[in-house]
């Protein structure tokens, strides 16, 4: 049966070309034409059509015997129409009144990831995601800064179900949207743990009426390391190491001493080249799913490889999963299911630190450091790694490439993450509903992590004597139990009531294992079993929450809005007179469009105002920390018999309490210009109280890891902007958004006397930022002695061409008194920038992201630029000061460095600029066209050329600008691994 | 349910339930021992960064921190200077819950005076080194409550009492030998002894320079006195070795054991303990040219030992146990010498003993007081109160084992300044590499004498960058960025 019609654009009646149209449960389909009419053939007049179009709202139109069928398309993102995850269900955006950012699941997929946290850098303001570069690398986020000194990571919750540990275990592709709930009456239902914010993740169901639709989606790409640190050859090595020796007085070493026997001509090894690789990744990810008139069905299978850019056994991350989500309803009977296991390996960037002698830096740290008079292979030794000897190089070099050949880690995580649920609608009439779900989850993480370390040497300092093997096993597991009613009634006059109260029940905890053999013989079987010596150790922790939480929404005419929660929640952390906390909170929204007696000017088509206030309490400790405990098993010896010891090795504070943090929230949502600008703009200030953070105590109590306490009180405040504008008429539309937020933190407590804390470079102190940077200032270089004499005492061996510090307190000697702050280490705002676009059967995407106005303090090049070492340098060490070239702010090498010039200072290149903006994704797809398709009989086909990490424009000398860091320094780059650049084709095809 | 809320710890008993029997009261004594173990302490910084220091060690090493402490330019951010701090305030924090806690405790009356005199001998040991390395620190004497954590520096006079008074307690409770004991000590060699507290607190007299307590207390030690029971061992290398352990040389040392003797699996640096913890020394690879070789002896103290020949026309029979080289060495470790230096520390090492030089994986005890050392501390205090004679004859008694001809005439007519003189080249010989020479140095007050810096300077040039106060290790600098009633001292400059 024919039927015929035309496709408008609701918001200006105009029509719309290349509208998918097909029939409901059948292959058949057509599209519009230029003129927005179509014409298809059905197969009955008691079918239904099915109208879609990027950008707009997909419809379902019963035929219903008409021939002649019309059809008014609504863009998605109109406000109004928007349904939104909040926590415990589902919101229209226009009832919004708390602060939550949503993310599509398309837009998500255009950048490439092991992790779904990364998904949301850059995509919403107010959150700040920092991740390094290698495959499997778990990234910080932020939402609305650093809001406690302990973890700052969010709650997850995936389905209604929260994330016990990492969400690096789950496959991005199930997605379909994350909701980000920032302040507190949004978050406030998820009480306890919703300090961070959360992160609510949708992932995939199944349709309705639907016959079995299957799709693939998968890309192959390979990743290059595109950024080198310029570091010196071996003759300027040579120079370098040999001038130091010489300003100290000191002997030549062998190796580089043009004079000695030993002397090294031959080799020039460039580390970089020799230990970088290119990598590749690959994903593969097939979906099943469709329905029935009463259930759905969703099932995906999916592999993700991501082998690293680093020779040797890893950085490497593979990932097998797989996701089954079914509904099923009848009457007033409705349950859903969620079973979700995946299957991961990671080769991590660690070595496990008891391997190497001397707690080594990151690798990437190692690798760069590396001098340029050391080769790769050694075959004549034990393991064949080429090491550095005491009397021709002197310097400690780890030989990354053939190390990361010869140690092998591995970690491999089975999971599982199964929920269900069970619905009924005691009441359900046309005033009124009364829903009860019962809900219950169960997620299991068992990690082995396997690490073997062989017989080696490798020079004089790095060798193992007896292969070793670690062969441990961690489970860990959270289960949760819910329940909640539901009544919701509309009253006469547009009042619109919603309550929750709801009960929660969690039991988490962990079990540790590890067993350990060395000495073993030769050819190695890496088993524990064939280990000379073995020995096993072990233990397990539990925790435990229970929260009751009501939750009252109110809906005046769409027009007043309101939203009151109430949780209380208790935690097994806390002693028993401080377990329960009471997290209150509330918000309104007026939606100034709606009203009769208010005309908004012409532009706005859509105004909304709201404001929030409300509480969130945080528990995110370990186990057990309020009761001192015995350690009793600390060995020694009577005269070669081993006994054990026993006592209290750490203090605690048996007063512990719950953190809370306090948010007030203003914003407003308008739409105007015909709908094609979208504006969010909001205001936060945010106060956490009773921070639980481990203050570091001093070491006189004897106690060397410090107690947890309540100490502190920390303000973040913030400005956040979204901004989009969407073209949607013609052939070439596109969509451009762009969000920016500001960032100002300040210290309001540090508990107990508020002594100030420090970190790497940093110091915390009460009425400035946290972890701002700390040390001495530099007025330039000593050009003689006689400015050297006539300075503030520095050392003993100051002498020309060393840095000169600033007598900050005019006490005549440079000394710890005289550091002062020097910089911020938090960025100060984050911004994200998006454009998609379509021409034709071409689709575009250009991505970028970057943050600014901090200060970066980088270990790697502070490595490469030390003034005493014996490691290779930074280019930028061919200008250090010499009586030749005094006209430099680069201090003199001397080895022993005894005015000590490494300090830290703000000498140039010891504090970066780490302002950044990084292009994340640049793609080009290509999708048939509906004739083609036809022809071939498949759906929706795209293939695409994508590039991710194209550049970073930046004036950091690191490799990568946006690294994680420790909370008590913000802005110190520990050595983050390099984000390569990947280049890759995908391809999506439905069938 | 507040009930589904209460969880108790699985794996550890908790403080309420500790500090009960006569079990946990030895177990806690147990514990104060292991703190000898670590890199801090015993295990490798207290000998190397006080080594290093003396005129006898100069660094040869790529880590700064080795080479800065011994040219005394060491920054107070240091982290072996930090290890040391903690390392000796972990000791005293488990000797504090021994002594708060065992006096109340339902404990054998002997066997606890035995523990708790352990517990003080301990701790004084702790402030003994604190106060000769650092010079001023906080005196903490009780396991602490949060608002007592920030404790101020006490004055040099009140923590050499505390030294003093420490080991008098452990003096009046510590038996002669634990052989002769009844309880679960019982045959226990190794642990404290009232001859070791004796020793120390006469050595802690003498720091001080109070001659003549001092002297009282060597007395007891030495010719019939109540606690006499220690002679010299006739080969001086039976000091550093496994096989001659706790020997009746020993008052007191650490007692390590390589892993192939006591197991282990994590290194005994530091951090929490574990049951799997080694209890090895890494000195002996610190100092070996096997090992790290992160020190070599000085060519001053290789001369000094050649000052003088022995009876037979030979090397000072101290020489060889102390130094390796090129000249008498014709293998070393087994093989031929094949270092491009002629001379190195064998003192500790493993070289010419039965086991193989291991990374890091020693078993030798470290010897903190050994009987020679008393011999001649109480010949330093006969000196400084005029009985020169008596003197000579404790010093001859030392260099009779050394193999040296008999000057006892020649050294009674000494000037109480010669005799310091010849104590002074006596003690470097005698305890060359064992952690105590730049501690004679400083408290002979060399380095406030010009002439001597210079001396100091022409045997070792790392003297050359010395600075007055430098001679101590600076106040960790985190430590005084976290304690704001903590003082910094003259080396913190």
């Amino acid at each position: 049966q024919q039927v015929t019609g035309v496709v408008t654009d609701e918001s200006n009646d105009e029509t719309l070309p290349g509208v998918n149209i097909i029939v409901k449960g059948t292959m058949t389909g057509t599209t519009t034409d230029v003129n927005g009419q179509y014409e298809l053939n059905a197969p009955s007049l008691n079918d239904t059509l099915i109208f879609s179009y990027i950008g707009f709202q997909t419809v379902e139109v019963p035929i219903d015997g008409r021939q002649e069928i019309d059809v008014q398309l609504s863009p998605v993102s109109l406000m109004g129409e928007d349904i939104v995850v909040v926590g415990y269900g589902t919101q229209q955006r226009r009832e919004l009144t708390g602060s939550i950012s949503s993310i599509d699941g398309d837009d998500m997929k255009s950048y490439s990831t092991s992790d779904p946290a990364d998904l949301i850098q850059g995509r919403v303001p107010g959150v700040q995601v920092n991740s390094d570069g290698q495959p499997g690398a778990a990234p910080n986020i932020r939402i609305r800064g650093v809001g406690t000194f302990g973890n700052n990571s969010p709650l997850f919750v995936i389905d209604g179900v929260p994330v016990g540990t990492s969400i690096r275990d789950f496959n991005p592709n199930d997605i379909t949207s994350i909701e980000i709930l920032k302040d507190a009456s949004a978050a406030a239902i998820y009480g306890s743990r919703a300090a961070n914010g959360v992160v609510l993740i949708t992932t995939q169901q199944g349709t309705t009426d639907t016959p079995l639709q299957v799709e693939y989606s998968g890309y192959f790409g390979i990743d290059e390391v595109w950024q080198r640190m310029p570091v010196t050859g071996r003759e300027d090595y040579q120079m370098l190491v040999n001038e130091g020796l010489r300003n100290a007085g000191m002997p030549l070493v062998a190796g580089n001493d043009p004079n000695s026997p030993l002397y090294i001509d031959d080799i020039n090894t460039d580390w970089q080249e020799e230990g970088l690789k290119t990598g590749q990744r690959m994903n593969h990810n097939l979906t099943f799913y469709g329905g029935g008139e009463n259930t759905t069905y969703n099932l995906s299978l999916d592999y993700l490889d991501s082998e690293g850019t680093l020779v040797g056994h890893g950085p490497d991350y593979e990932r097998y999963s797989t996701r089954l989500n079914t509904t099923a309803e009848k009457g007033i009977f409705k349950f859903g299911q969620s079973f979700y296991y995946t299957y991961t390996n990671e080769k991590a960037l660690n070595y496990n630190t008891s391997e190497l002698t001397g707690g080594r830096p990151p690798m990437i740290v190692d690798l760069v450091s590396a001098i340029p008079t050391l080769g790769l292979y050694d075959p004549s030794v034990e393991g064949g790694c080429a090491g550095t000897d005491q009397t021709i190089h002197r310097a400690i070099v780890l030989n990354v490439p053939c190390t990361n050949q010869l140690l092998e880690g591995e970690t491999n995580v089975s999971r599982t993450f199964a929920s269900a649920y069970g619905e009924v609608d005691i009441i359900d009439d046309n005033q009124q509903t009364l829903t009860y779900k019962i809900s219950g989850s169960y997620d299991r993480t068992n990690v082995r992590n396997v690490n073997w370390v062989p017989e080696f040497v490798q020079g004089f300092f790095f060798s193992n004597a007896a292969a070793d093997l670690n062969d441990g096993e961690n489970t860990y597991y959270t289960g949760v139990v819910e329940n909640t009613l539901t009544y919701d009634r509309e009253f006469e006059g547009n009042h619109d009531v919603t309550l929750l109260v709801g009960h929660t029940y969690q039991r988490g905890g962990g079990i540790f294992r590890n067993g350990y053999a060395e000495g073993f013989p030769k050819p190695y079987f890496k088993v524990l079993d064939n280990g000379n010596t073995k020995t096993s150790s072990g233990s397990e922790n539990a925790n435990a929450l229970e929260s009751y939480f009501t939750r009252l929404n109110y809906n005046y005419d769409d027009r007043y809005l309101l939203t009151a929660t109430l949780r209380r929640d208790g935690s097994s952390r806390f002693p028993e007179d401080n377990r329960y906390g009471n997290f209150p909170s509330a918000s309104v929204g007026w939606n100034l469009h709606n009203e009769d007696f208010f005309s908004l000017p012409s532009f706005i088509n859509q105004l909304k105002v709201r404001a929030s206030y409300g509480q969130l309490g945080n528990q995110s400790i370990g186990e057990y920390q309020y009761i001192g405990t015995i350690n009793t098993s600390i060995p020694y010896n009577w005269n070669g018999s081993k006994v054990f010891g026993a006592t209290q090795t750490q203090v605690v504070n048996t007063e512990i309490q719950w953190e809370t943090k306090t948010t007030a929230n203003i914003g407003i949502d308008a739409r105007f210009l015909k709908n094609m600008f979208d504006l969010t703009a909001e205001y936060y200030s945010s106060t956490t109280s009773d921070i639980l953070v481990a203050v570091p105590i001093p070491n006189t109590t004897g106690a060397f890891d410090p107690p947890t306490v309540n100490a502190g009180e920390l303000r973040n405040s913030g400005l956040e902007l979204a901004l989009s504008y969407n073209k949607m008429q013609g052939d070439f539309t596109f969509d451009i958004s762009a969000n920016f937020s500001t960032l100002k933190n300040e210290v309001l407590a540090l508990g107990g006397n508020d002594e100030p804390i420090y970190g790497v470079g940093t110091k915390t102190e009460v009425g400035g930022e946290i972890g701002r940077h700390f040390g001495h200032k530099v007025e330039g270089i000593f050009q003689s002695q006689e400015e050297i004499d006539n300075h503030a005492f520095q050392n003993n061996g100051t002498a020309p061409g060393d840095l000169k510090f600033k007598d900050v307190n005019e006490d005549g000697v440079i000394n710890a008194d005289d550091r002062t702050y020097l910089g911020s280490g938090l960025p100060k705002y984050t911004y994200g920038l998006n454009f998609t676009g379509q021409y034709k059967q071409f689709d575009f995407t250009v991505f970028a992201s970057g943050m600014g106005g901090h200060k970066i303090n980088s270990r790697i090049y502070r490595y490469l630029m030390l003034t005493s070492d014996y490691l290779n340098y930074h280019e930028d060490m061919l200008d250090r000061w010499t009586p030749e070239n005094r006209d430099t702010n680069i201090p003199r090498r001397v080895v022993n460095d005894p005015n000590n010039n490494g300090r830290d200072s703000d000498r140039e290149g010891w504090l970066q600029n780490g302002t950044f903006l990084r292009i994340n994704t640049v793609a080009v797809g290509y999708s048939l066209p509906q004739s083609v398709r036809e022809m071939v009989g498949v759906k929706n086909t795209r293939v695409y050329f994508q590039v991710q990490n194209l550049y970073s424009f930046q004036h950091y000398k690191g490799y990568n600008p946006d690294f994680t860091a420790g909370t008590f320094e913000p802005g110190y780059d520990n050595g983050s691994y390099p984000k390569p650049r990947s280049f890759m084709v995908g391809l999506e095809i439905g069938f | 349910c507040s009930d589904e809320l209460n969880l108790t710890n699985p794996n550890e008993p908790t403080t309420d339930t500790f500090w009960q029997t006569q079990e946990d009261a030895v177990k806690g004594v147990t514990a104060i021992y292991a703190a000898l173990l670590n890199d801090g302490t015993y295990m490798r910084m207290i000998p190397a960064l006080t080594d290093g220091r003396g005129d006898d060690f100069k660094a040869d090493t790529p880590w700064p921190d080795l080479w800065q402490v011994a040219a005394f330019n060491i920054p107070a951010t240091s982290g072996p200077v930090a290890w040391v701090w903690d390392g000796h305030y972990i000791i005293i924090y488990r000797a504090n819950q021994v002594l708060q806690y065992v006096p109340e405790m339902d404990v054998e009356p002997e066997l606890k005076e035995r523990l708790l005199g352990q517990a003080y001998f301990l701790r004084g040991l702790a402030y003994f080194n604190l106060a000769i390395n650092f010079y001023e620190v906080p005196l903490v004497l009780e396991p602490q409550e949060p608002s007592e954590y920030n404790v101020p520096t006490a004055s040099e006079e009140d923590l050499w009492a505390q030294i003093h008074s420490d080991f008098q307690e452990a003096q009046s409770r510590l038996p002669v030998s634990y052989n002769d004991v009844t309880g679960p000590d019982q045959g226990q060699i190794g642990r404290a002894t009232v001859g070791a507290a004796t020793g120390m607190l006469g050595k802690s007299y003498l720091y001080r320079e109070r001659w003549s307590e001092a002297a009282t207390e060597f007395e007891k030690l030495i010719d019939g006195g109540p606690y006499a029971v220690y002679e010299l061992m006739e080969d001086f290398r039976h000091n550093f070795d496994v096989d001659h352990e706790n020997n009746a040389e020993s008052l007191f040392e650490v007692q390590f054991g390589s892993i192939e003797q006591v197991g282990g699996s994590v290194a005994n640096y530091g951090g929490e303990p574990n049951g799997n913890w080694q209890q090895r020394s890494s000195i002996a690879f610190t100092y070996s040219p096997e090992g790290y070789e992160d020190f070599l002896v000085t060519d001053w103290i290789y001369q000094a030992f050649q000052q003088e020949m022995t009876v037979e026309g030979e090397f000072d029979r101290r020489l060889q146990p102390t130094i390796m080289s090129r000249e008498y060495d014709e293998t070393v470790y087994g093989h031929e010498w094949n270092y491009p230096g002629d001379i190195y520390p064998r003192k500790y090492t493993n070289e010419g003993l039965p086991q193989p030089e291991l990374r890091e994986d020693s078993g030798i005890n470290y010897r903190v007081l050994r009987f020679s050392d008393i011999l001649l501390m109480y010949a330093e205090t006969q000196n400084e109160l005029g009985n020169q004679a008596v003197a000579a004859q404790y010093i001859q008694r030392v260099r009779d084992r050394a193999g040296l001809p008999d000057r006892v005439a020649e050294f009674s007519a000494f000037s109480q300044q010669e005799m310091r003189d010849q104590l002074a080249h006596e003690r470097a010989l005698e305890f060359a590499i064992e952690a105590i020479r730049i501690h004679d140095i400083i408290r002979w007050g060399w380095f406030d004498d010009p002439a001597k810096v210079e001396e100091l300077r022409q045997r070792d040039s790392e003297f050359d960058s010395w600075a007055p106060g430098k001679q101590y290790l600076p106040i960790p600098q985190d430590e005084l960025d976290v304690n704001p009633n903590l003082e910094p001292n003259p080396a913190n400059n």
